[in-house]
């Protein structure tokens, strides 16, 4: 074994949404093995019990809540069900995230648009809300969101995903800056495409994926689900104690062309 | 095991600060470290501090804009230790306070040839040895100031802002070798250079005012901390990015 399986988050307390997914529930595992304890959210049960399984039977510390980021009081009961559980919060990793259908802004009703910015900037917003408080008593933390590279560059006919994406990255900066005294850092991550199971509902195959997004994936090939998490590891371990308020590409090259 | 197990690096300006803290640091993940610097005697303190606590490094001297010298250093490493995987690019000064048009022509000339065109050279005779690696991981510093500028200083704010446009030129140039490239953006370093032109720490944290969230200055630790993730396996995935470094500076 190297050190990926090591220390670098002992005696963090982290809470994970979409824990059930890929991507964060990569990052949920990949937090565990690194020594935190880990609140598993999302919105479906089943998934999320799989990741706290997984990170249980690995020996690792987890708590699966399910939980609708967009409810404040839901977002509230599952923090205080984290605190009473493992006395803290000082981790969070913000993935919970709602991908509207493709169509320009014509196409795309109000209730569409409303649903997306709600799941994807006000639930991360109440979940920093509700996690601020417990990271001031804990005398710091670290906040990760994630946004996209259509945060950065716009995806065809997807307006309401990619305002929403760059929302987060100006809501990340603005935590960044009235919490620095706090010793709270907040960054986001902006990853590429990332080979994750719902991509093959829109995709025919991951092939037609790497395809369709050339010349921007000057590697030839998707993300990992993985290497999100080992750059959110990054983020919320102190190697990156003086990081905050700035964007991280994980995109293979994505936004440098 | 280390996180850099296995690899060889090759870093300039490792006889200063943020270098020197990347150099040990490198060395310290199980790399073996090239320290290259323009100061032979600094560079040679840097190596011999790797060696000093069980680590692998040469020292050697070199004027990064000189391209023969740039060249004998490669091949010193390659001969050395078998190959390049790594890069830290950090060699670069600043000019003396001047507003463009008061300028001398010579003094941005010096500036551009060291910061842009010496880590052009660096970069151009590297790559063939990652290539022969099989892939590698360059990691350019460029700074703030290649974003947001500061007063007074045109040249040492143009090169770094090409700095991060030749970081993804080649990031997009070498993919299909497996070779990545990302450019740091530090903040305010705490540093013995500072001390050269400020009366004190204090003094710096003051004049950066509200810009600095944190109320410190950044450490070279922390600059060094964000290489060896860049250098490491753990950002496969990270290409032509900007890392800023600082603490918010340029999120404000």
């Amino acid at each position: 074994m190297n050190r990926l399986a090591g220390n670098r988050l002992g005696g963090k307390i982290a809470f994970v949404t979409a824990a059930g997914g890929a991507i964060a529930g990569a990052t949920a595992r990949l937090f565990a093995a690194e020594g935190a304890a880990v609140a598993c959210v999302d919105i479906s049960a089943e998934t999320v019990k799989q990741t706290a399984a997984d990170i249980t039977a690995a020996g690792g510390q987890a708590l699966p809540l399910v939980c609708d980021v967009t409810d404040e009081d839901a977002v509230r009961d599952a923090v205080a069900q984290t605190v009473a559980e493992f006395g803290g919060l000082t981790t969070v990793f913000n993935a919970a995230a709602y991908r509207d259908p493709q169509a320009a802004a014509l196409d795309i009703d109000v209730a569409t648009w409303r649903k997306t910015l709600d799941v994807n900037v006000t639930g991360m917003f109440i979940v920093i809300q509700q996690a601020l408080p417990h990271m001031q008593k804990a005398g710091g933390g670290s906040i990760v969101n994630i946004s996209s590279i259509y945060g950065a560059r716009v995806a065809k006919k997807r307006p309401a995903y990619s305002a929403s994406k760059a929302a987060v990255r100006l809501l990340t900066q603005s935590i960044a800056i009235d919490y620095a005294e706090d010793n709270i850092r907040c960054n986001a991550i902006l990853p590429g495409p990332i080979e994750t199971p719902r991509l093959l509902v829109t995709n025919k195959s991951m092939d037609a994926v790497v395809d369709r997004h050339r010349p921007h994936l000057p590697a030839g090939r998707l993300g990992q689900p993985e290497e999100i998490a080992r750059t959110a590891l990054f983020l919320a371990s102190d190697a990156s104690s003086f990081t905050s308020g700035a964007d991280h590409f994980v995109d293979g090259g994505y936004n440098a062309i | 095991m280390g996180l850099l197990d296995g690899k060889v690096a090759m870093v300039t300006a490792a006889g200063g600060n943020i270098a020197g803290a990347t150099a040990r640091l490198f060395a310290a993940e199980g790399a073996r470290v090239a320290c290259l610097d323009i100061a032979g005697e600094d560079v040679a303190k840097t190596a011999a501090d790797i060696e000093e606590v069980g680590g692998k490094a040469i020292a050697i001297p070199c004027d990064v804009s000189d391209e023969d010298a740039v060249k004998d250093a490669i091949a010193e490493t390659v001969s050395t230790f078998g190959t390049i995987t790594t890069l830290f690019n950090a060699a670069a000064f600043s000019e003396a306070r001047h507003r463009l048009a008061d300028m001398p022509v010579e003094m941005w000339r010096a500036v551009i040839d060291v910061n842009l065109t010496g880590m052009f050279i660096v970069c151009k005779y590297t790559i063939p040895e990652m290539q022969k690696a099989g892939g590698g991981s360059i990691i350019n510093v460029s700074s703030i100031y290649g974003k947001v500028a500061a007063r007074e200083r045109p040249a040492y704010c143009s090169s770094k802002g090409g700095v991060r446009m030749m970081t993804k030129s080649i990031a997009v140039d070498y993919a299909e070798d497996n070779i990545r490239c990302n450019a740091i953006l530090p903040g305010p370093i705490e540093g013995p250079r500072m001390l050269a032109r400020n009366p004190s720490i204090a003094a710096v944290v003051e004049r950066h005012g509200t810009r600095l969230h944190m109320k410190r200055l950044g450490r070279s630790s922390e600059i060094a901390q964000t290489a060896l993730f860049l250098a490491s396996d753990e950002s496969s995935f990270t290409s032509g990015a900007d890392m800023a470094v600082d603490a918010g500076y340029t999120a404000f």
